[in-house]
Formats: structure tokens, sequence, C-alpha cells
């Protein structure tokens, strides 16, 4: 990659965004000499695990790590009397 | 007691793992209604529509969705919103409807919407034809709303939103992408005509619970911050929300809704 450092968070940023593996516009990223830090909040297992392919195929030489959290989908235990 | 299953930004992907199916089984005994607000797929493509619609088709509940920016990415809006109607799913665009439930009407007025800001710092329609665009086309959306929420005579009116009407539902977001999160004209169209309650998604890293400036109630709904399939709001459970004058006594509203399970 070509990118000064300084501009390396956002272009991952934007391949994440329009890459349709995942097409997340809310995933942090910070690097940190040769380590990229992401995190934000995931639907599922899988696009937590895409986010890391799509990183560590822009950036092989870097150490990737996926603090994303996959956001629980239960069923609510109680309903909100709104009026 | 009307009562409404609301969520937004499932971000339904071609072979992911989807969110709503494995309570959809057991929705129709929680919630008379189910609201989707908008961000159904991740890119806009049919294919992602397809895998909620095939879901949504079993679904034993009536359905209302507006779209989200993420359903427009592939330019496709037309047919996701296609897929959807096949499917049974009401799908509105500054339109409204009106269902029974229980013996009540229910009235949903829908938009997308769009950005542009709040009071004090909103965008202008002035310069650039980009800039006039982008305002222009919340200033529409708004204007449409107003008249969709107008148009019903139900007892209970609900606005269901993409963007924002509102900034504190948008708290833990960036204060830098708030115009792009929602605008405060959505808002006002929706203290002008009145409602009983609001929904909206996109923001997902918002809070939950918020109101309008006339103290309408506002939910953002989007799924990373109720982290639940849905929620479950309910109307007409205090004698006070009987908006238009009844037959039935606040009393024999609260019996008919008996179970607590
Ligand atoms: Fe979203
Ligand atoms: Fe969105």
């Amino acid at each position: 990659m070509s990118k000064r450092p300084d501009y390396v968070p956002e272009h991952i940023r934007e391949r994440l965004i329009h890459d349709p593996r995942v097409a997340e516009q809310d995933l942090k990223v910070e690097v940190q000499e040769g380590r990229v830090l992401l995190g934000g909040n995931v639907a599922t297992p899988q696009i937590r695990d895409r986010i890391t392919e799509v990183a560590r195929e822009l950036l092989p030489d870097y150490q990737i790590v996926n603090e994303t959290t996959v956001v629980p989908s239960g069923e609510p235990d109680d309903e909100e009397p709104v009026s | 007691m009307i009562r409404i299953a609301a969520v937004g930004d499932l971000h339904y992907g071609a072979g992911s793992t989807d969110i709503l199916r494995p309570s959809l089984d057991r929705l129709p005994e929680r919630a008379d209604l189910l609201l989707l607000a908008g961000d159904l797929t991740r890119c806009g493509g049919t294919d992602e529509i397809s895998v909620l619609a095939d879901d949504l088709r079993r679904a034993r509940l009536p359905v209302v969705a507006v779209l989200g920016n993420h359903d427009y990415q592939s330019n496709m809006e037309d047919d996701v919103r296609r897929v959807l109607e096949d499917a049974g799913v009401t799908v509105l665009e500054g339109e409204a409807v009106t269902l029974e439930i229980n013996g009540r009407t229910v009235g949903v007025a829908g938009t997308k919407g769009f950005g542009g800001g709040f009071r004090g710092a909103h965008g202008t329609d002035f310069g650039e034809p980009e800039m006039k665009a982008f305002v222009g086309h919340t200033k529409m959306l708004a204007d449409r709303l107003e008249q969709a929420l107008n148009s019903l005579r139900a007892d209970f009116r609900v606005a269901l939103l993409h963007y924002s009407p509102i900034e504190t539902t948008l708290e833990g977001e960036r204060l830098e992408i708030y115009p792009f999160l929602g605008s405060y004209l959505l808002a006002q169209a929706i203290d002008n005509a009145g409602a009983d309650l609001v929904f909206h998604g996109h923001a997902h890293h918002g809070t939950e619970k918020g109101r309008t400036p006339a103290g309408i109630p506002v939910r953002n709904v989007a799924q990373p911050v109720i982290r639940h399939a849905y929620n479950v709001y309910t109307l007409g459970t205090a004698p006070s929300a009987v908006v238009h004058p009844s037959k039935e006594a606040p009393a024999a509203l609260r019996t008919g809704t008996g179970s607590s399970a």
C-alpha cells in the first residue's frame, strides 16, 4: 500500500464500507506500529471474520487485532408501555 | 392496547446468519404489528432482501417497513421494495397505512428521511447544486411525511423513519457526523402533524429513547442499540393514552389486556 501512514486507517475504513462482504459504516480503525486495531459493533460472527479477512488482504504485513463485538439479538424480556 | 414490535438496521446479507428468523414464530404472541426502520440489507441487493422476505413471508402478523440508505446502495431500491411487497410487507415512502388491531386503528406514516443536522446547525439549500440537492431532498421527504401523518384518521398515529428526527437518540455517535444521521426538519414535520410515537434507526451507536421538541416519544430501534431481535412498545396502556374520546372506560381497556406473560 503506497499510502502515508496518517491516512492508512481511513483507507481501511473506506474499504470496509465498500466491500460487500462487510459494508459496515461504523467501524473504528487504528494503526499502531505494525498492528491494525479494529473496533465497533457487528451483527454476526461471520461479518466479524470477514472484517479480519478484508483487513488482512489490505495490509498483509500487519498484525490484525479484531476487537469488534457481536451484538446480541435475542428476544426482549418485556415490553415498554409508551402511553 | 396495541403492541408494536420494532427494529431497524437488520442489514441482511446473502447467506448471512439472520437476526429475525429464530424469533419470528413466537412474535405474534408478543406483538400485533412489526415495524422495520430501514437498512434491511447490507448493500441493497435483491439477493439480500430476498433472505429477509423469505423470513417475513412466514410471519403471522402485519409488517410495515421503510427503506434505509443501505437499501439504496445498488440503485435497486424499487426492486428491493417489490421483493418486500411480494412477501406481503407494506413499504412506505411518504405514504401512510392504517391497520385495525384489536378493534382499534393504528396509522403508520413512513419515510426514509435524510440528513442535514439539527436546530442551530442545519445545512442550507444554498450555493452549489449538490448542497441544494442534499437539503432539498430532506425538505421534500419531511413535507411528504407531514402530509402522510395529516392524512391519517386513526386511534394511534406512528411515524416510521430511518434517519433520526432528534439529537437525543444520537448520543454515543460522533458529533461531526450528526448532519449525516438526521434532520430536525423531520421532527418539525412530526410535531406539526402530531403523532403518538416515532421510530427510527440508522444511528448504530446512538441511544434508544428521546422526545421531539413538542414531547412526542422517539425510539431509536437500530438493532445494535436495542441489542435484541426487536423491542416491543405498547400504546393505549395508560388511561391518558386514549387520544380520542372512547366509549370504553380506561379500566375496561386495561382488563382487556390481562395477560402479562
Ligand atoms: Fe444501518
Ligand atoms: Fe442507515
